[in-house]
C-alpha cells in the first residue's frame, strides 16, 4: 500500500453533464426522464400534491447557455422529480407525489441527490482515467451500492 | 517499467475513497491530487509504509502526464 485518500464531491459543471449525471441516476432507480416540463405536463397526469426540495450540496451549475427555470423532470407512476438550478446556481432536486407525506419525499429526493451525486463523479473519473490513458483492470458494483473501479499504468 | 494500480471507490453518496498501490516515495500523493482535483477536496488522507521508501523518478513524470500544478 502506498496512500489511501478520501474525497468529497464538488458538483460544479455546465448543464450537459449534470444532465447526464441525471440521466444516469434515472436509469439506476427507475425513473423516466422527460425532455422539457411542458413535456411533462402535457403527457403525465401527475397530481403533484406536497413537494419538498433539497440543494445538492457543493453544487455549482455553470449558467452558460442555460435559460432561467430550465429544468429535468422525471416520473415514476405518481412521483415526480425535477432537477434544476436556482438563483444562486445551485443545483435543486424536488420530489413530489400525492399522498406521500414530506418525510417520505425528503427522502426520496435526498436519495436522488445522492444517487445524481455518485453519477456525476464516476463520469468524471472515467472520463479522466481514459484521457490519461489508464487501463481499466476490473469495474463492479458492491452490495452497499458503491462502484469501485480499479485502474493500471505502466511508467518507465 | 513500474506497475501502477489507483483502486477508486465511489459510495452511494458520491464520495471517493482512492487506494493507491506500487507506487513508492511521495509520488503516490501525485495520485491523489490529481483525483482530488477532478473530483472535490480531500476529507483524509493516510500514509502507509510505502510512501516512506525511497522515491523513484517517475514522480516528475507524473506530475507531467497528469498535469498537476503546484
Amino acid at each position: 500500500m502506498s496512500a489511501v485518500v478520501i474525497l468529497t464531491p464538488i458538483v460544479i459543471s455546465s448543464w450537459p453533464a449534470i444532465t447526464a449525471a441525471v440521466a444516469g441516476a434515472a436509469a439506476g432507480l427507475g425513473l423516466m426522464v422527460k425532455e422539457t416540463v411542458e413535456e411533462a405536463v402535457q403527457e403525465v397526469e401527475v397530481e403533484v400534491g406536497q413537494s419538498v426540495e433539497v440543494e445538492l450540496a457543493n453544487s455549482e451549475v455553470l449558467a452558460e447557455n442555460l435559460a432561467t427555470g430550465k429544468e429535468i423532470v422525471l416520473t415514476k407512476a405518481d412521483l415526480q422529480i425535477r432537477v434544476g438550478r436556482d438563483e444562486r446556481g445551485r443545483c435543486t432536486v424536488c420530489a413530489s407525489g400525492k399522498g406521500r407525506s414530506k418525510t417520505e419525499l425528503k427522502q426520496i429526493a435526498d436519495d436522488f441527490a445522492q444517487k445524481m451525486t455518485q453519477c456525476f463523479v464516476y463520469n468524471r473519473v472515467m472520463s479522466e482515467v481514459k484521457s490519461r490513458n489508464f487501463q481499466v483492470v476490473n469495474e463492479e458494483v458492491m452490495e452497499d451500492e458503491s462502484v469501485r473501479i480499479h485502474v493500471r499504468r505502466w511508467v518507465d | 517499467m513500474a506497475q501502477h494500480d489507483v483502486e477508486i471507490t465511489i459510495s452511494q453518496t458520491g464520495e471517493v475513497r482512492v487506494h493507491v498501490k506500487g507506487v513508492k516515495g511521495k509520488g503516490c500523493l501525485e495520485y491523489s491530487k490529481w483525483l482530488a482535483r477532478i473530483v472535490g477536496r480531500v476529507k483524509d488522507e493516510q500514509l502507509t509504509s510505502e510512501y516512506y521508501e525511497p522515491e523513484t523518478k517517475a514522480r516528475i513524470d507524473l506530475k507531467q502526464d497528469l498535469n498537476i500544478e503546484e
